[in-house]
C-alpha cells in the first residue's frame, strides 16, 4: 500500500513541477509591473530601484531558481500589492472558496439524483421533458448573467436577499444558486443517462423478477449501479470548482480564492498568483491521491496498478 | 457547455462511491473555518461606504493611490496643508501657517494640542519624520514618485513648533506638494510599509477584516470638528451595478465609481471627477507630423456629439487638459468646433502638397479607461474616416496598452493616436505639463523646444505669473503644437442614499472625506 502511495505522490511530482514552471513564466510574460505599481510619472531611477527591490532586474531564470529556493523553505515570497506574505493572502481566501464550492456540489449531487432518477424511470414522459430541458438549460445558461438576473429578482425586485456579501445565511443563496446551475445540468444528465441504461440492465429484470419492489428496484438496485458514473463525475466537478468560482466571487464579492487569483493576474501580483496555483495544485492533487488510495484499498486490481 | 461523455457503465464499480464521498467530505472539513459573519446594519452612527476594490494597504506614503488614498487621506491620517478642491487655494492642516524664508527654504509653524491615535503628541519632529519616510527611505513610497520624481528635499525641527524643509532646487510650490505628505509618528515603520497606520486624522482603524470589510472609528481625541458618525464600515464589490444596487437596497450609504448604466436611480450623483479624456496624437510619425493632419482631427471629432451620445451627457466638451480650479488652466481655450468641411480641406491640401494621408493610422484604446471607451474610439475613427483618413482601432487592456502610454514606446508602432485620460489631483499644471507635453516626458511622444521652455519657465514661476505662464504654455500648445485632440472633462456618478448628506467635489475619486458626511435631516 505504502509503495502505491508512494508511486502516485512521484508521478504526480512531474505535472506539479510543470504547473509552478508554466506560473511561473506565463506571468512574467504579461507586461512590467512597474507601470501598475509605479505612479506614471515616475522617474527611470525609480523604475530601476523598483526592479532591484522586487528582484526582477535578475535574469528570469536566475529568479526562477531563487524562487524554487524560497518554496523549498516555504517561504512563497510577499504580494506586491499589499506587501504581506503571499501565503497568508492565499490561505485566508481559501477556505471561503471550499465552503462555497462543497456546499454547492452536495446540493447538486442530491438534486440530480433525484431529478435525473425520476427523469429515468419513465423515459420520455412528461417528467423526462422537463427534466432535460432544465438541465440542458441551466448547462448552457451563461453564470455572470444568471448572477445578475438572480440579484435583480431576488434583491432588487422581490426584497427577499442582500445583494452581495457574506454576512448571514441569507448572503449564500444567491451565490450558491448561480454556481450550482452548471454542475447540476450536467449531473442530471448523466444521472439519468446511466439510469436509463440500469434500469433496463438484466440484474434489473432479474431482481423485477423475484418479485422485489419499485422502490428496492431503483434504490438498492439500479441506482447503486448508475451512482459510480454520476459520482465519478462529480468529482471532477468538485475539482473545477476549487479552483475558484471567479464569475460568482466577483458579482458577490465573495473573499475566495478565485477572486483573489485573476486580481493578481490582473495586478501582476506574482507571489500570491504562484502561491494561489501552487496551493490549488497541491489540494487538486492531494484530492486525486485521496480517490485513488480509497479505490486501491477496496480494489485491488487497481493498487497492483492493473489496468482495468 | 458539452455535457462531458458518461463513463461507460461497465458492471457493477460502487467502489468509486466512497472515494468520492471522501472527497466532498474533506471539503467540507475544510469549511470549518468560518467566512466570517459581521454586519452592522444600518445603524444610524454607521456611515456604510461600498468600494470598488479592497484598499491593498493603509500605509500613508501610498496614499496617492486611488484606492488607499479615498481611505487614509483626510480620514485616517492629515498633512500639513490641504488643496480646496473647488478653488484650488491652499489651507492650513496640521500646520497652521507658512513662509517662505529663502527661495530654497520654507518655514512651516505646526498646529498645537493635535495628538496621534496612539497618544503621542504631534510635533515638528513627526512631520520632519514623515517627509524623510516618504521622500528619502528605501521603503519606495507612490507619493514620493508622484509628487516629488528626483526633486530632493530635507525637513529639520527647529523647535517643537517649527519646520523647516530645504530643496536642491527653488520650489515654488512646495506647499502643495507636502499637501501630498500625510504625517505619521516618529515611531512608524521605516524598513516596511504600515498597512495599519496611526495618524492625526478624525477616525482610526478598529478592525480590518481581510477581504470581508474594513472598520474605522471616530478618534475622540481629534483636534478639529467631532464628524457625525461614530463609524464606517468600507466593503467592496468589484462589479458597479451590484454597488448602485446595495444603495437602492440599503446595504450601503454610499457607492462609488458607477457608470450612467448601473441604474442607481435617484440615489445617483454626478459631479466633475477632475478626468480629462484625449487622444493623444503621436506628431513624429507621418503623415501625423504634418499640423493640418492634427488640426484636420481636432476639426473632424465632434466632441459634443460624443459626450451627449457616448458618455450618456456626462461630462464637458473641452479644449484642454487641465479643468478649471488646476493652476495654469486657460479661461480662454475653447474646444475645438466641429467643422468637417474643414477637415476635409485641410487633409486635402495636405494630400496635394505630397504628405501621404492615405497612411493607416492605429487607434490604441484601452477597454475600461471611461464607460463607453470603445465605442468613444470608434466615433472617433468613424469621423476621421470621413475627413479623408486612414484609420483602425486596436483596444488594449491596461498593461497592454501602458506600454504605448509610456516611453520607452514600441518601436514599430507607426501613426497612433493613443486613447487617454488625465487626472491632475495636485491642482497645479506641473503635474501635468511636462510628463504629457515636455519633449522628454514620461507620457510624452512629441514636443517642441519652445514649448519646453515656455513649461520650464512656469515651473519656476510662482503664484499669478505661474498661473499666467501655464496658461501660455496650454494656449501654445493648442494653437502651434496640437499635440493632442481633448474630447472632454469628465464627469463620476456615485449613489448617496437618502439617509445620507454629502456633497461630491473634484477630489472625492482620491479622497472620499467621512468628515463631509452627516445623517439627512
Amino acid at each position: 500500500m505504502l509503495a502505491f502511495l508512494w508511486r502516485r505522490i512521484v508521478s504526480s511530482a512531474l505535472p506539479l513541477l510543470v504547473v509552478i514552471l508554466g506560473v511561473f513564466f506565463l506571468a512574467r510574460l504579461t507586461g512590467d509591473p512597474a507601470n501598475l505599481y509605479l505612479p506614471l510619472s515616475a522617474t527611470p531611477e525609480m523604475r530601476a530601484e523598483f526592479a532591484a527591490r522586487n528582484g526582477f532586474d535578475q535574469p528570469v531564470v536566475v529568479q526562477f531558481f531563487d524562487y524554487l529556493g524560497q518554496i523549498a523553505r516555504l517561504d512563497f515570497g510577499e504580494s506586491l500589492r499589499t506587501a504581506q506574505p503571499a501565503a497568508q493572502a492565499v490561505l485566508q481566501a481559501f477556505p471561503a472558496t471550499l465552503q462555497l464550492a462543497g456546499t454547492t456540489m452536495l446540493i447538486a449531487i442530491v438534486a440530480a439524483v433525484v431529478i435525473g432518477s425520476l427523469a429515468a424511470y419513465r423515459p420520455n414522459s412528461l417528467a423526462d421533458r422537463a427534466a432535460s430541458l432544465l438541465s440542458s438549460t441551466s448547462a448552457s445558461v451563461p453564470d455572470f448573467w444568471f448572477a445578475i438576473m438572480l440579484v435583480l429578482v431576488f434583491s432588487v425586485t422581490l426584497n427577499w436577499l442582500p445583494t452581495s456579501g457574506t454576512d448571514g445565511t441569507a448572503a449564500w443563496v444567491l451565490p450558491i444558486l448561480t454556481l450550482l446551475i452548471r454542475p447540476f445540468g450536467v449531473l442530471v444528465q448523466v444521472v439519468r443517462g446511466s439510469m436509463v441504461s440500469a434500469l433496463s440492465a438484466p440484474y434489473t429484470k432479474v431482481a423485477r423478477s423475484k418479485g422485489a419492489d419499485e422502490k428496492r428496484v431503483i434504490f438498492g438496485h439500479a441506482l447503486r449501479n448508475a451512482a459510480a458514473p454520476a459520482l465519478t463525475v462529480a468529482g471532477d466537478l468538485t475539482v473545477s470548482m476549487i479552483n475558484g468560482a471567479v464569475v460568482v466571487e466577483t458579482i458577490f464579492g465573495w473573499p475566495g480564492i478565485g477572486k483573489l487569483m485573476i486580481d493578481s493576474i490582473l495586478e501582476r501580483d506574482f507571489a500570491v498568483l504562484q502561491a494561489a496555483v501552487l496551493l490549488t495544485a497541491l489540494t487538486i492533487f492531494a484530492l486525486n491521491i485521496l480517490i485513488d488510495v480509497c479505490y486501491a484499498l477496496l480494489d485491488a486490481r487497481v493498487r497492483q496498478g492493473v489496468t482495468a | 457547455m458539452p455535457i462531458p461523455p458518461l463513463t461507460p457503465a461497465t458492471g457493477p464499480r460502487p467502489l468509486r462511491i466512497p472515494g468520492v464521498f471522501a472527497a466532498v467530505g474533506l471539503l467540507l472539513a475544510g469549511t470549518a473555518c468560518a467566512v466570517a459573519n459581521t454586519d452592522d446594519g444600518g445603524a444610524a452612527d454607521t456611515v456604510r461606504i461600498a468600494l470598488p476594490e479592497e484598499p491593498p494597504t493603509l500605509e500613508p506614503c501610498d496614499a496617492s493611490l486611488t484606492a488607499t488614498g479615498r481611505v487614509t487621506r483626510s480620514n485616517i491620517t492629515e498633512a500639513l496643508t490641504e488643496r480646496v478642491p473647488k478653488t484650488g487655494a491652499l489651507e492650513p492642516a496640521l500646520a497652521t501657517g507658512w513662509e517662505q524664508t529663502s527661495d530654497k527654504t520654507w518655514a512651516f509653524t505646526m498646529r498645537e494640542g493635535v495628538t496621534f491615535h496612539d497618544g503621542t503628541a504631534f510635533d515638528a519632529e513627526a512631520a520632519a519624520f514623515s517627509i524623510d519616510r516618504t521622500v528619502d527611505s528605501d521603503i519606495g513610497c507612490n507619493v514620493d514618485g508622484y509628487v516629488f520624481g528626483d526633486s530632493e528635499l530635507t525637513a529639520e525641527a527647529v523647535d517643537d513648533h517649527t519646520l523647516e524643509v530645504t530643496t536642491a532646487e527653488p520650489d515654488p510650490i512646495l506647499p502643495l506638494r507636502l499637501s501630498f505628505i500625510e504625517i505619521v509618528p516618529s515611531s512608524t515603520d521605516t524598513q516596511d510599509k504600515a498597512r495599519e497606520p496611526v495618524g492625526t486624522g478624525p477616525y482610526k482603524i478598529k478592525e480590518w477584516n481581510q477581504g470581508v470589510d474594513l472598520k474605522l472609528q471616530r478618534y475622540d481625541g481629534y483636534w478639529g470638528d467631532k464628524p457625525a458618525y461614530a463609524t464606517a464600515r468600507y466593503v467592496w464589490r468589484a462589479e458597479s451595478s451590484i454597488r448602485a444596487a446595495m444603495v437602492s437596497q440599503g446595504e450601503a450609504d454610499i457607492a462609488v465609481g458607477l457608470t450612467p448604466q448601473d441604474s442607481a436611480g435617484d440615489n445617483a450623483v454626478e459631479y466633475p471627477n477632475n478626468e480629462t479624456s484625449y487622444m493623444r496624437i503621436d506628431a513624429g510619425e507621418e503623415p501625423l507630423d504634418d499640423i493640418r493632419v492634427r488640426r484636420a482631427i481636432n476639426y473632424a471629432i465632434d466632441k459634443k456629439g460624443l459626450v451627449s451620445s457616448v458618455f450618456s451627457g456626462l461630462g464637458q466638451p473641452a479644449g484642454q487638459i487641465v479643468p478649471k480650479g488646476v493652476t495654469g488652466h486657460n479661461e480662454e481655450i475653447q474646444p475645438w468646433p466641429h467643422d468637417p468641411k474643414k477637415a476635409e480641406t485641410l487633409i486635402d491640401e495636405a494630400r496635394a502638397d505630397g504628405v501621404p494621408v492615405d497612411t493607416t493610422i492605429t487607434i490604441i484604446g484601452r477597454n475600461g479607461i471611461y464607460p463607453k471607451a470603445s465605442e468613444a474610439t470608434e466615433v472617433v475613427q468613424r469621423s476621421l474616416i470621413d475627413a479623408g483618413l486612414k484609420v483602425k482601432v486596436k483596444m488594449l487592456d491596461v498593461n497592454a496598452w501602458m506600454e504605448y502610454l509610456l516611453r520607452p514606446f514600441p518601436s514599430d508602432m507607426g501613426p497612433t493616436l493613443l486613447q487617454a485620460q488625465h487626472g491632475n489631483q495636485a491642482g497645479d499644471a506641473a503635474f501635468t505639463m511636462e510628463q504629457i507635453y515636455g519633449s522628454s516626458g514620461a507620457q510624452s511622444s512629441y514636443g517642441t523646444e519652445k514649448l519646453d521652455s515656455m513649461i520650464e519657465e512656469a515651473e519656476n514661476a510662482q503664484d499669478e505669473p505661474r498661473q499666467q505662464a501655464f496658461a501660455e504654455a496650454l494656449a501654445y500648445q493648442n494653437d502651434e503644437v496640437v499635440r493632442d485632440a481633448v474630447l472632454a472633462h469628465m464627469t463620476g456618478v456615485m449613489a448617496i442614499s437618502p439617509d445620507v448628506s454629502y456633497t461630491p467635489n473634484s477630489a472625492t475619486n482620491d479622497e472620499l472625506r467621512l468628515r463631509g458626511m452627516q445623517p439627512a435631516d
